[in-house]
């Protein structure tokens, strides 16, 4: 109709011309935009939140749905997908080899205090999703901004009441499932319509300049054990040594013992066994053992030199030495 | 026809601004005040739909209706204990009743400048009245110490972050309450110490963990003389032990091949003068050998019958 109030005189006159096409061509086209604005399409992971002169009437599943055109409008929110907000890092690219970018806005706010003041710098990541696409559209404005606040904050809070012993070693799990708890409690504060779904430590380490003590510490920590495994394992090589040897101490004297008293029985009993004929003749049995010995015993030795009762040496002497000659 | 219907389409278009003028969409996000020559008329519309006013006359104004966004800047602060931190904050707000807001403060731009001055001053405030660890800390928490050696503790806490972030809310909400506007929550986003300070804190952190590193090196040291030391005294007192108990049990066998021996050695004089003669012979047997010369007397009893039988 506007183009009537515009159209100079002689544009009507070929307007006329064309007239039994024009109502069908001006039909056609009020039809297409009709359809074009009455039908629309829901992905699979969204839905469609439709609102009738402005006031919130009905959400839709995902598929091909239909509205009153003009008068109703679509927002489509994608409650299915998971999303994610980066801290103290950014995904540049993700790919096989994801490209990270850290720059001195994202040290900034991986930096933070520990309950000892100390620093710790910590990333993490934040997984949501839209559980209730009308609070999230209608309730805050930007919510992933929001979300992002919240997360910093609750971060630093969490990390605020722990020791930064804690929160670079044992404290990891508990640190996770804290916070993910404490942001969801403030997006329900908000009325974000956020669902956490995940929160992930990433890298967390002491700031940069401090991180050369903090592997002094874990160097010392290492030499520790060194030392304290290496005087143990001495003490194994030596003890149980020891004790071997000392057990063989014992055996041998244990031996000594009964070698001892076996042959001092032995002698004994030889004693009392030729005490018992000496008993019976004394004189002779002296007398018979004392030559029997000499009789061993007098070949064996080198010299034996023989005197009469004045001293004289007897020629046996002369005898002895001519036998050794002639050996 | 023409003049005809060119005042028909003036109508028509007439009557489309008439109602374009008298009627407005107010979507779920908004609230409306209208005005009537500037000036507000009747109650702001807060639900969502399709309104009217008198056209030309009235004015519809938006205004937001969702939670709204407030973020501080980084202020520096000192702490009461005269610590150097900036603080960071954010703050969630409403406008909660748009007449008084509109009156006010105008528009969004006023808001956020009276919301800055409100809250800051707030914030240093709160800050400046406490200990950094009341706003770095939450509660009185035991810490977990990953190291029986290395104990941790965290000084206590009378205040803690959540009391002065409500805190600061509390006395925030109080100023804004005839501004027309709610301030759903107060957090400090970000407390750390300002960058001069920082150096410092690194330098200590730094003497901190050496110091620890020295204590886990003496500690090593310490054990392992500890159990060198134990090895010693196990060892002197194993061998001291076989030592021991070897010397008895030898002795013992000694006191017993004695006992043997006198027994059978000490029945009668007869039997000692047998031993001592037996033990003799037994030594010439034992002693005399090749190299060895004697010098006998024919009188010997060996020898006796040597010169003539008798």
């Amino acid at each position: 109709m506007a183009e009537f109030q515009f159209d100079p005189q002689e544009f009507q006159d070929r307007l006329k011309r064309l007239f039994p096409n024009l109502k069908i061509i001006i039909f056609g086209i009020v039809v297409l935009i009709t359809v074009f604005a009455s039908f629309f399409q829901i992905g699979a992971e969204e839905v469609g939140v439709i609102t009738t002169f402005g006031k919130y009437s009905r959400t839709v599943d995902p598929g091909l749905n239909f509205k009153m055109p003009f008068v109703e409008r679509v927002y489509k929110v994608p409650v299915e997908r998971q999303q994610k907000l980066e801290f103290g890092f950014r995904t540049v690219k993700a790919d096989v080899n994801t490209i990270y970018k850290r720059s001195k806005a994202e040290e900034e706010e991986s930096l933070m205090l520990t309950g000892d003041l100390n620093l710790a710098s910590v990333e993490w990541v934040v997984q949501y999703r839209i559980d209730n696409a009308y609070d999230y559209l209608f309730k805050v404005r930007n919510p992933e901004n929001s979300l992002r606040d919240i997360s910093e904050s609750a971060m630093r809070q969490i990390v605020g009441n722990r020791t930064v012993n804690e929160v670079l070693t044992v404290g990891r799990n508990e640190i996770e499932s804290n916070l993910q708890i404490l942001i969801q409690e403030i997006c329900k504060e908000y009325t974000m319509g956020i669902k956490i779904d995940q929160v992930v430590l990433q890298d967390v380490n002491p700031p940069d300049p401090v991180k050369g003590a903090f592997n002094a510490v874990n160097e010392a920590q290492q030499e520790k054990e060194t030392l304290i495994n290496k005087a143990k394992s001495e003490y194994n090589k030596v003890i149980p040594k020891a004790s071997g040897q000392a057990e063989e101490t014992i055996q041998k004297a244990e031996g000594y013992a009964l070698e001892r008293v076996n042959m001092a029985q032995g002698e004994a009993a030889r004693f009392n066994a030729i005490y018992s004929e000496y008993i019976k003749a004394p004189e002779v049995t002296k007398r018979r053992i004392y030559l029997e010995t000499m009789s061993t015993v007098i070949p064996q030795i080198g010299n034996v030199i023989v005197t009469d009762q004045k001293g004289n040496v007897l020629p046996l002497l002369q005898m002895q030495i001519e036998k050794q000659k002639a050996q | 026809m023409n003049t005809k219907s060119t005042l028909y389409i003036a109508l028509v278009l007439f009557g489309l601004i008439v109602i374009m003028q008298s009627t407005y969409i107010v979507q779920e996000k908004e609230q409306v005040v209208v005005t009537q020559f500037g000036k507000p008329v009747g109650e702001p519309i807060i639900t969502p739909g399709v309104k009217f006013k008198i056209p030309f006359i009235q004015k519809a104004i938006f205004f937001e209706k969702r939670y709204m966004e407030w973020d501080g800047d980084p202020n520096q602060i000192t702490t009461k204990d005269k610590k150097f931190i900036f603080v960071d904050t954010y703050a969630r707000w409403q406008i909660t009743d748009p007449l008084q807001f509109f009156k006010r403060l105008t528009n969004e731009k006023g808001a956020q400048s009276r919301l800055d001055d409100i809250l800051d001053g707030a914030t240093r405030n709160f800050i400046a009245k406490n200990n950094i660890e009341e706003a770095v800390r939450t509660s009185n928490r035991t810490p977990i110490s990953a190291d029986s050696l290395l104990k941790d503790s965290l000084i206590s806490i009378n205040v803690g972050r959540e009391a002065i972030q409500k805190g600061i809310l509390a006395e925030a909400n109080l100023q804004t309450a005839d501004l027309g506007i709610e301030i759903l929550d107060f957090r400090f986003k970000r407390i750390n110490y300002v960058q001069e300070v920082q150096d410092k804190v690194f330098n200590r952190m730094k003497s901190e963990r050496f110091r620890i590193a020295d204590k886990f090196r003496s500690e090593g040291q310490g054990e392992a003389s500890r159990i060198n030391g134990e090895k010693e005294r196990e060892l002197k007192k194993i061998q001291s032990e076989a030592f021991r108990k070897a010397e008895e049990i030898m002795g013992d066998s000694d006191a017993k091949a004695a006992a043997i021996y006198a027994s059978a050695y000490n029945k009668s004089s007869q039997s000692k003068s047998l031993y001592a003669f037996l033990k003799s012979m037994e030594t010439f047997e034992n002693t005399f050998n090749s190299q060895t010369s004697i010098i006998l007397n024919t009188d010997n009893e060996l020898y006796k019958y040597l010169k003539k039988m008798e």
